[in-house]
């Protein structure tokens, strides 16, 4: 096991250390030059070559990447003579156009993005399973009809579209005040503030992701229920609330929580479509502005990384599991 | 009647006329000031909001800031510069006021030296003194390019400083201090008095210097890039919070004494600019008055543009004004891409103007065709241009006969470039930022171009991406999409930056062709002219060439539109700055 654990491990570094290679890369060959994007209208090539050098991109790809790995174990410094600071590590860079350090700009956002994904995955299971469950168990009558109806109307529905709609029923019935909308509160200083500041974030992304877990719950249910060992149970006279709870929904919930965590992990690397939506400060919003607005490279490379370290571990943990619980997986 | 009597007569009857006017005044000053008093309380207080879906103002490092709208923001809440504009609506709001200067310079040695002498009593944060010094500090960091970018590069290239190999300034700011030295010579301080050397005659100087670029920093409180977050304030306001992608909050800056300012006039309590807010939820906040003290620093979205200003109700809450920029095409004339006058014209009568300004909001909201890159809001700068869209054979909706006779004569008189812009394995090729107006926008263009037997093909450039493309000169194509605005009332700030080449906006190109060396001369001579209607004159001049050549396509002078809450009070269109007068808002009680 431990041989199978140091494995893994090897093959997760290295994932993630091609992931961040890569990003370099790509935005290396891109035909965009961010020195003289950030310049301003008018400015000469001697400004656009000091602007470079501000940058830390007068050096070429394989410097730069050297330097973004020694300042993740290192301080990093920025600047000469009395303009000259630093970012502590782990620094993931600077940001130049937030003019923050970006594992301050990344401490701030996860929050955000956790309380965004959490709430939604919690939604998101109770709604999905639930019907799921229902229509499994009413297969054919007004309950499975209505479910399904759900599914086909959550899963053609793209989320920015019903995170626009839910957006505009909230503010025209005055469920949300626009001006506050969005800013970040605590959940140990207002626990209420900050579930009212998500919950129309969270209804949004639940609505999305419910649907397809009501699918899923529901085929599982029945495929489970038509098992062997479920007829034996039933045949022993065990009541069908314990079939259901100790029998069908722990092997037929198994894969779906599997497909959960990794959604989870996923949507920890930023909703961006519903982050902008309701204006959340969250990885989503950094990493697209980054992207869209400022051609902001640090920001971009640590999002990105941050969003493939996230489903890459989440890989690792259900793997691990596996094996923990499946022996074949490990030889395998 | 006694001598004496008649003059006692006389006097008394003066004294009396005297003592009648001087209660007449008194009584008048006293009303006078019980009335602007009680306007000033009755404007006085509450939270002003401004909403935005950018995710943050572009600076806020004074040396940094250089957008119209950002500028005018700044220098009515924190910072105070040595001249002011006039804070009225108008053409008036283009004069210069004293604002840290007793007067708005003094030029000498045929405007290469200026001097200003700084006002008593205006204060920092920390009720310390505005000093020259502080001046001359603030002057000093747009010399630190590695540091200070973005901002705007006038005083960089106008102080006698001596220049390195590369053309850069040997000063290279306060952070290095190399060349420390010729910048003392060219900035320099005696007692309250601040005198800048200036390499060329320099007859609106003083212009330059209400960007906040030339406003004082306390050198004490400068953190070098992180001063664009903290700036310390002068003014009336002082920055309480700010928070990229959240909001900045101003409130009242306590030090800062009505009396060392006659320029600002700081109406609300607590001023709260909430950023990053989606389009749809800032449009909806307007749409629907929802919160009432708000003034939206964006324009709407189309559609929901047209419905606010179809709406009579909120006749009394949006301005629909010409903005301070030219909308055009400009033409690569280098060899190898439109070095032919014969079809650049063709391309220039080829286009339909109405339709492009139809698909971007039509004549109401977006614009009118326009004559040259000059705009009329520069009043002295500005005279119409003769050819061009006034020609008889021009037609808004496109003249594909006229172009097609400028193809014929093409075919003899450049038969290359003719070739490419009319062989389909060939054509033109336009820069386009990418965008779903834009994408529209090429179908229209490319109709109107076949119409007129032109091959037009389309780069569509990621927005981010766009200007550090098109500026790179090895990359722009034959035509790119620009606009430009001045950055104060003379065409100082119009034809330089956009025909010569060190003006660092000329996406014409032209110093690759034999006429530039006679065009830069006249230009030269233009910004170093202190006659100042004489200067007009050449401005003109060079518009008119620079239209003759047809180095810029379909200019639009172009409209936008602003839109605000029930609550606000005192809005108005400050011309210099292209944006609200944002000294003068006040929350409505």
């Amino acid at each position: 096991m431990l041989k199978y654990l140091a494995r893994r491990l090897a093959a997760t570094l290295m994932v993630i250390t091609l992931v961040s290679m890569s990003v370099f890369l790509i935005f290396d060959v891109l035909p965009m030059d961010p020195a003289r994007l950030t310049c301003g209208k008018g400015c000469s090539p001697a400004v656009i070559e000091a602007n470079r050098h501000r940058l830390g991109l007068d050096v070429p790809v394989q410097v730069q990447y050297g330097r973004f790995v020694k300042g993740l174990f290192v301080d990093r410094q920025y600047g000469d003579g009395a303009a000259a600071f630093s970012c502590p590590a782990p620094a993931f860079g600077y940001s130049f156009n937030r003019h923050e350090c970006v594992t301050t700009l990344i401490a701030d956002a996860l929050p955000v993005t956790f309380s965004l994904a959490i709430g939604a995955f919690f939604l998101w299971l109770l709604i999905g399973i639930s019907l799921g469950v229902i229509a499994a168990k009413r297969q054919g009558k007004w309950q499975d009809k209505a479910s399904t109806a759900f599914v086909l109307f959550g899963i053609s529905l793209p989320t920015f579209i019903s995170g626009i709609l839910i957006l505009l029923m909230a503010l025209k019935f005055r469920l949300i005040d626009p001006i506050e909308m969005g800013r970040w509160v605590s959940p140990f200083e207002s626990p209420i503030g900050w579930a009212k500041n998500f919950i129309f974030p969270w209804l949004t992304l639940a609505l999305a992701f419910a649907a397809t877990y009501t699918r899923f719950t529901r085929s599982n249910v029945l495929e489970t229920s038509s098992e062997d060992y479920i007829r034996t149970a039933r045949a022993k006279g065990l009541s069908e609330k314990v079939v259901l709870r100790k029998h069908i929904l722990r092997a037929a919930l198994a894969p779906i929580l599997t497909i959960a965590g990794l959604d989870f992990a996923g949507l920890l690397g930023g909703a961006i479509i519903t982050e902008n939506i309701f204006n959340l400060p969250g990885l989503g919003r950094l990493s697209i502005r980054a992207v869209l607005n400022d051609y902001d490279l640090p920001v971009i490379v640590a999002t990105t990384l941050l969003a493939a370290t996230f489903v890459v571990v989440m890989n690792l943990l259900v793997d691990i599991a596996y094996a923990y619980i499946d022996p074949r997986v490990r030889v395998a | 009647m006694s001598g004496s009597r008649m003059a006692k007569r006389h006097l008394s009857r003066r004294l009396i006329a005297t003592t009648a006017a001087t209660a007449l005044i008194a009584a008048g000053v006293l009303a006078g000031t019980a009335s602007s008093a009680n306007a000033a309380s009755v404007r006085t207080g509450g939270t002003l909001y401004f909403i935005t879906h950018a995710e943050q103002f572009d600076h806020v490092d004074p040396a940094r800031v250089y957008t119209g709208r950002d500028i005018a923001f700044f220098n009515s809440y924190l910072f105070r510069n040595l001249v002011s504009y006039k804070p009225v609506k108008g053409a008036a709001g283009a004069s210069l006021v004293p604002d840290l200067a007793t007067n708005t310079g003094v030029p000498s040695n045929a405007a290469k030296t200026w001097k200003f002498t700084l006002r008593k009593g205006a204060t920092w944060e920390d009720g310390s003194a505005v000093t020259c010094q502080d001046v001359k500090y603030g002057v000093s960091r747009p010399f630190a390019t590695d540091v200070i970018t973005d901002g705007p590069q006038y005083l960089v290239g106008a102080l006698d400083i001596p220049l390195a190999a590369d053309g850069s300034s040997t000063y290279k700011g306060p952070y290095k201090k190399t060349g420390q030295d010729g910048f003392n010579k060219a900035v320099s301080c005696k007692g309250s008095t601040i005198t800048f050397k200036l390499n060329r005659s320099f007859a609106d100087f003083n212009y330059a210097l209400t960007y906040p670029a030339g406003a004082p920093v306390k050198a004490s409180k400068d953190s070098g890039d992180k001063y664009d977050l903290r700036p310390y304030s002068n003014g009336p306001y002082k920055i309480k919070s700010y928070k990229v992608g959240d909001q900045m909050h101003l409130v009242r800056n306590k030090k800062w004494a009505k009396k060392s300012d006659t320029v600002r006039t700081p109406y609300p309590d607590d001023i709260v600019v909430r950023f990053g807010l989606a389009e749809e939820v800032r449009d909806q906040i307007i749409l629907n008055d929802q919160i009432p003290n708000t003034i939206n620093l964006d324009g709407l979205q189309p559609a929901n543009n047209r419905a606010y200003f179809a709406k009579a109700e909120y006749a009394d809450q949006r301005m629909n004004v010409y903005d301070p920029y030219v909308r055009y095409y400009a033409m690569n004339v280098s060899a190898g891409k439109l070095d032919c006058l014969d079809v650049r014209k063709a391309v220039f009568f080829a286009v339909n103007t109405q339709a492009l300004i139809d698909l971007s909001g039509g004549s109401v909201f977006y614009g009118d065709p326009g004559d040259s890159p000059i705009k009329p809001v520069l009043g002295l700068d500005y005279a119409p241009t003769t050819g061009n869209i006034h020609d008889p054979a021009w037609d808004i909706n496109g003249a594909p006969a006229k172009s097609k006779s400028l193809l014929a004569a093409a075919k003899t008189s450049c038969p290359t470039t003719y070739d490419k812009a009319t062989n389909p394995a060939k054509g033109l090729t336009m820069d386009l930022a990418q965008s779903a107006t834009n994408q529209k926008a090429s179908v229209l263009i490319k109709q109107a171009m076949e119409n007129a037997g032109i091959v037009m093909k389309f780069n569509f450039i990621p927005s981010g991406q766009y200007y550090s493309t098109v500026l790179d000169d090895t990359k722009q194509n034959d035509l790119s999409t620009v606009g430009w605005g001045a950055d104060w009332a003379n065409a100082s700030t119009v034809i330089p930056p956009l025909f010569i080449k060190e003006g660092g906006f000329d996406l014409t190109q032209n110093w690759k062709v034999p006429e530039y060396a006679a065009f830069k001369t006249k230009s030269d001579s233009a910004l170093n002219e202190t006659n100042r209607a004489k200067q007009a004159k050449m401005w003109q001049e060079l518009a008119q060439y620079a239209m003759d050549q047809y180095w810029i396509a379909r200019p639009v002078f172009s409209k936008q539109q602003f839109s605000w809450g029930s609550k606000v009070g005192g809005v108005f269109y400050w011309e210099p700055q292209g944006t609200f007068g944002f000294g003068g808002l006040y929350v409505k009680r």
